[in-house]
């Protein structure tokens, strides 16, 4: 586990996305980034050297959190993506 | 929606939302547009509508912010147009033209008149080590915090050289997470001597200047070390964070939070040919304007940190002004009406901007920013190298140039993070006055495919 989710507060529903064909759990309103990270996946992209890159802005204006959306091949801003029950999405990218 | 709207507001922070509160109400067609699913802007980012946090934010310097935006959510004549990202902005015949990709697919937005209320972000500090993931900006940091009820690391270091950075680990302490030190790269001494040559401006913000001081009461009570004089010089790890060697020696971490102040969004001004300057001591771009914050681009006004990092209550009191001379150049007020009810907004303006200002010379990175290596890369989003870089600026040419020859500053975040170090680099070598980039086309990333769906 990388980081914590504030106790004590109440979230949304417990919900699943899939990085990298792994189950990740979520709650409902997170974004994906804060998913990934709470499940210690900090790694959000690769980059042209295959090394592992991770967000940086958490605001939307610097693209370091492109991820993979599998369903359409879309590259979307995990920091902008609201984590959706079965969302799959991959890094490799 | 209508064929053309009357007015479109970008950003729903505090400028937007003032802005939008002064054209409500009028019979107008208005659209706030955000990508954010929800207004508030950087200081106010809200917690998903999902989540239930009770006294969420309830410090005293918040209260009349949460007001604002209490009475901007009550409007119900403006649309709230959030999660969508605005990509270009042009002037056309009868206003402006806007493309946004919306949640089902790209969409044109036309308006009479624009109002860019984008904010500001974080400047882009390249170090070495600054790629590996956990390395975040400050705000980023904050912004997990305050939106997400989310801790982002187990052991956070802030270095930099802007005061925001106590309130962001001030934060993250009482919402139980670990701060591993708060380093300033300058000596405490010179910030309090540059306040001190400001005493009344210092004094009329007495409630900032009493929140850092609420702040490190705080982190001195959680046994949190917040040093001066002591730089950040590199990040180390292998895949990720691991820790930072600093003047203060090695502190093991595995979050750092970069704190060097901050850069307006202003790339849809730039993209609609507005004219432009120098920012503040961070760098960036700021929208030139006239006293109703009209930019030189008929029909594009610009309040908020686009016109120069100010703070909140400057955002909000500029977003009233631009929102009353929209409505006066509406003919919905005459000149004299809209001068008296632009008044006291012109002087919180004023009071605030000049408290900006010296927070700017308190919090000024020059001559503190750590230094790259010959690795370091300066463009993260196409891998370009300090030493790349520094190659192409011997052989001459612009920043443009550079960028053609090296590819930096072209990738998806379109040389937010690469532009201010490449110019401070061409700065040094006595090319100050560089343009920069040229604005491009798409602010924000979009796939091809989405842009040729939308015809
Ligand atoms: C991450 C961060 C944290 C900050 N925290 C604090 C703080 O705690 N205290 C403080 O005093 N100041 C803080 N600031 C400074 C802050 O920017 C101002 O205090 C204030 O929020 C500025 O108001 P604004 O209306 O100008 O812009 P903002 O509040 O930044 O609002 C701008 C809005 O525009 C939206 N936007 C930008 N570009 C686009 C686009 N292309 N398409 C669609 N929407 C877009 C953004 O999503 C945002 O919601 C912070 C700044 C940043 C970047
Ligand atoms: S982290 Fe910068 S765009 Fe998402």
């Amino acid at each position: 586990m990388s980081g914590t989710r504030i106790p004590g507060e109440t979230r949304g529903a417990a919900i699943t996305v899939i990085v990298d064909g792994a189950p990740v759990p979520a709650f409902a309103g997170e974004t994906l980034a804060t998913a990934m990270i709470a499940a210690d996946r900090t790694a959000f992209r690769h980059d042209t050297r295959r090394v592992a890159r991770g967000l940086f802005c958490n605001m939307g204006s610097c693209s370091e959190c492109l991820v993979t959306r599998v369903a359409d091949g879309r590259r979307i801003r995990a920091c902008l993506t609201e984590a959706a029950d079965g969302l799959e999405v991959r890094t490799d990218g | 929606m209508a064929d053309i709207l009357d007015v479109a507001i970008v950003g729903g922070g505090p400028a937007g939302q003032a802005a939008a509160l002064h054209l409500a109400g009028r019979g107008l067609d208005i659209a706030v547009i955000d990508e954010q699913p929800r207004p508030g802007g950087q200081i106010l980012r809200q917690p998903p509508a999902s989540f239930t946090v009770p006294g969420w934010l309830a410090g005293r310097g918040y209260a009349r912010l949460k007001h604002q935006l209490a009475r901007f959510e009550a409007l119900d004549d403006i649309r709230w147009l959030g999660g969508c990202s605005v990509l270009d902005l042009a002037p056309t015949m009868d206003g402006l033209s806007l493309l946004a990709a919306t949640p089902g697919g790209i969409s044109r937005i036309r308006a009479r008149h624009v109002l860019v209320a984008t904010g500001c972000q974080d400047l882009a500090v390249p170090l070495p080590g600054w790629t590996l993931p956990g390395v975040m900006s400050a705000g980023g940091i904050q912004a997990f915090v305050k939106s997400q009820r989310f801790i982002p690391g187990e052991r956070i270091l802030l270095a930099g050289t802007h005061p925001l950075q106590l309130i962001v680990a001030e934060q993250v302490v009482r919402a139980g997470g670990e701060v591993a030190a708060i380093l300033f790269a300058q000596p405490r001494a010179g910030m309090i001597a540059t306040a001190m040559r400001h005493p009344l401006i210092a004094l009329r913000r007495a409630p900032d200047l009493a929140a850092a001081a609420s702040a490190m009461a705080t982190l001195r009570r959680a046994g949190v070390p917040v040093r001066f004089g002591a730089p950040l010089h590199a990040i180390s790890g292998m895949d990720r964070v691991t820790g930072a060697v600093t003047g203060m020696g090695e502190i093991a971490c595995d979050t750092v939070g970069l704190c060097y102040g901050f850069v307006p969004q202003s790339a849809l001004p730039r993209m609609a040919g507005a004219r432009m300057h120098k920012a503040g001591p961070a760098g960036g771009w700021a929208c030139a304007h006239d006293h109703w914050l009209r930019s030189s681009v008929v029909g594009l006004s610009v309040a908020g940190e686009a016109l120069g990092v100010a703070g909140a209550a400057a955002a909000a009191a500029g977003g009233a002004i631009a929102g009353i001379g929209i409505a006066r150049d509406l003919g919905l007020f005459a000149p004299e009406q809209a001068e008296r009810m632009a008044r006291p907004h012109r002087h919180a303006f004023d009071t605030h901007r000049a408290f900006a200002a010296m927070l700017d010379s308190i919090a000024d990175p020059t001559g503190h920013l750590p230094r790259p290596d010959a690795e370091t890369l300066l463009c993260r989003c196409e891998d370009v190298s300090f030493e790349t870089i520094c190659g192409a600026i011997e052989q001459g040419g612009s920043a443009n140039a550079i960028k053609l020859a090296t590819r930096c500053g072209m990738g998806a975040c379109q040389g937010r993070n690469c532009e201010p170090a490449l110019l401070r680099l061409l700065g040094d070598v006595g090319r100050g006055d560089d343009p920069g980039f040229t604005a491009r086309f798409p602010a924000r990333p979009v796939a091809i495919g989405d842009l040729a769906e939308s015809g």
